[in-house]
């Protein structure tokens, strides 16, 4: 399947935090901004995805009954296929591969992706943060609220303290990546937090759940992403710069060890990153950044050694030792992540990597911009398990070379 | 349907089903019981439809042993999502325990300084009404129990 598929086209609304005073759009119309966005950048019309595909992402919002089939009914597009994705922050890399699968059957020539979400307006439980209703039930929920999960970063805090007992990582080591984010940010005009901190400023922030700090978690925002995949054929008929998916590597539900008491420290990516990189044909020495699914800096860290660029454990020695700005030797993160850049919706996020990666790759990232980039990886990673890091863990490589 | 909350302690209660029925009415009588597979006597946890290592449907509510290890440790200082109630008991020592049966489980432990939590630790379960219908395991250090 290497490089018979390429993306033409993208777009990332502007984020909202939804401050007294600000608009308040809802998913459908940050989807069509979005979708508005790629196509122009794509140089297609809505009109061109009429007998071909679309590709949907889940909303907590606004999801109803036929939900992709709605948001085709919304913005006027009669596909033949329709694709939606529930795998959380992995969603976007999902329904790229399976658009490359429908491509490459001949099925469809081009797919439009689309993925919005307003968290900030979700329907709470009880006034306070988002907590949607579809995260309050089943089993899965019954077994860890009433138990005194409250949610994300206590979930993801207790990998992580399982990973200081087995591993070895340090605040410091974690603290550059959340800083290193947020210098990106401050290089990308569409990141929600853009000011400087330095990494006493992450030492310095509140313990929430220990040893998860505030600056560890990402900031949720309001906004909406697309990107429009074709044929590699109809790609160079459309651009002088198409972005090609050269390989890729998938892992749902992934244990290491017995179903029952597996080892946490490990991620979905020990499988999924080598399969991508052995489509590809490439290895991690010819990866020229990685833009990781960061909703905390250890799932970054994670992400890099599971990939491995490093060996197990060794992570947090990495990140110490390279640079992580775009014009060093290990670029990452390069649009300020979502950790600066914000996360519209957990299962929205994982729209950005791609798209920052695709930006890299043409040439567009301005100020940030890594030099003569050809080939990059963008991951996936959604979903929380019960008492384990990721549900579904997506890797690609992506080039300008077929 | 939206997350129920016990107005009495403003803390979720489960939705209570058939499957999960008996785990809740034994942890409101003070017992643990697992699902046990009766094909390769895996311990499932939470509560599955099969067994998650065999596919095996027979699995049966089997009483385990109200002792575990722990595995992993975070001590939640703030309430993170909309259940006010837990702000009572911060800190909320929250821990995934490596029951003796087998099974890893949330669990909150108890009586334990938040310094002195720590991974290997072993602990005892006791158990907490949390409505009439149900109730939870609880964890404390198995020293002190």
């Amino acid at each position: 399947m290497r490089s018979e598929v390429a993306i033409v086209g993208f777009g990332r609304t502007p984020y909202s935090r939804a401050r007294p005073g600000d608009p308040v759009l809802t998913v459908d119309e940050y989807i069509a901004w979005a979708a508005d966005l790629a196509l122009q950048k794509a140089g297609m019309s809505k009109n061109d995805f009429d007998g071909q595909g679309l590709g949907v992402a889940h909303a907590e919002a606004a999801h109803t009954v036929n939900w992709s089939a709605a948001v085709a009914e919304n913005l006027g597009i009669s596909p033949t296929v329709l694709l939606r994705a529930d795998q959380g922050g992995a969603s976007a890399s999902a329904m790229l591969i399976r658009a490359a699968a429908m491509i490459q059957s001949g099925i469809v020539d081009r797919v439009l992706v689309v993925g919005a979400d307003t968290p900030l307006h979700i329907p709470s439980a009880a006034p306070g943060l988002p907590l949607s209703p579809e995260r309050t039930r089943g089993v899965y929920w019954d077994f860890q609220g009433p138990f005194g999960v409250m949610g994300a970063s206590a979930q993801f805090a207790l990998v992580l303290s399982r990973y200081m007992h087995e591993h070895k990582v340090t605040p410091e080591q974690l603290g550059k990546i959340a800083v290193n984010a947020r210098y990106h940010a401050g290089l990308h005009e569409g990141a929600i937090y853009r000011t400087p901190f330095t990494l006493q400023d992450y030492l310095d922030s509140r313990v929430l759940t220990d040893p998860i700090r505030l600056l560890d978690c990402v900031p949720i925002v309001n906004g909406g992403l697309a990107y429009v995949v074709t044929s590699a054929k109809t790609a160079r008929t459309l651009t002088d710069r198409p972005v090609y998916l050269r390989g890729f590597g998938e892992a749902n539900n992934y244990y290491r060890g017995s179903r029952s008491l597996p080892d946490i420290t490990y991620t979905g990516f020990t499988q999924a990153a080598p399969q991508a990189l052995q489509m590809a044909g490439v290895t991690q020495r010819d990866i020229q950044f990685l833009q990781p699914y960061d909703d905390y800096p250890f799932i970054a860290m994670m992400t890099i050694e599971d990939h491995g660029f490093c060996k197990k454990g060794e992570g947090g020695r990495f990140v110490e030792e390279h640079d992580l700005h775009f014009d060093g030797d290990f670029p990452m993160s390069t649009d300020g992540g979502q950790l600066s850049g914000g996360q519209p919706g957990g299962a929205i996020g994982g729209f950005m990597p791609l798209i920052e990666s695709v930006t890299q790759l043409r040439g567009e990232a301005g100020a940030r911009q890594v030099r003569d980039a050809r080939i990059g990886i963008s991951c996936g990673f959604g979903g929380i398990p019960y008492g384990r890091p990721g549900r579904s863990c997506i890797s690609l490589v992506l080039s300008t070379e077929p | 349907m939206s997350a129920i909350v016990n107005p009495a302690t403003g803390k979720p209660l489960p939705t209570i089903t058939d499957l999960t029925r008996p785990f809740w009415t034994a942890a409101r009588e003070g017992r643990l019981v697992l699902q046990k597979c009766q094909r390769c006597a895996t311990f499932n946890f939470h509560p599955k439809p099969w067994c998650i290592e065999c596919g095996s449907r027979d699995l049966q509510w089997t009483d385990a042993k109200p002792f575990g290890t722990i595995y992993a440790t975070t001590t939640s200082r703030s309430v993170a999502m909309n259940f006010p109630g837990w702000q009572a008991e911060l800190p909320v020592l929250l821990c995934l325990i490596d029951l003796d049966d087998g099974a890893r489980m949330y669990g909150q432990v108890t009586h334990c300084k938040p310094e002195a939590l720590h991974i290997g630790m072993r602990v005892k379960a006791y158990f907490e009404a949390i409505s009439d219908d149900a109730g939870i395991p609880k964890f404390r250090p198995l020293q002190d129990a």
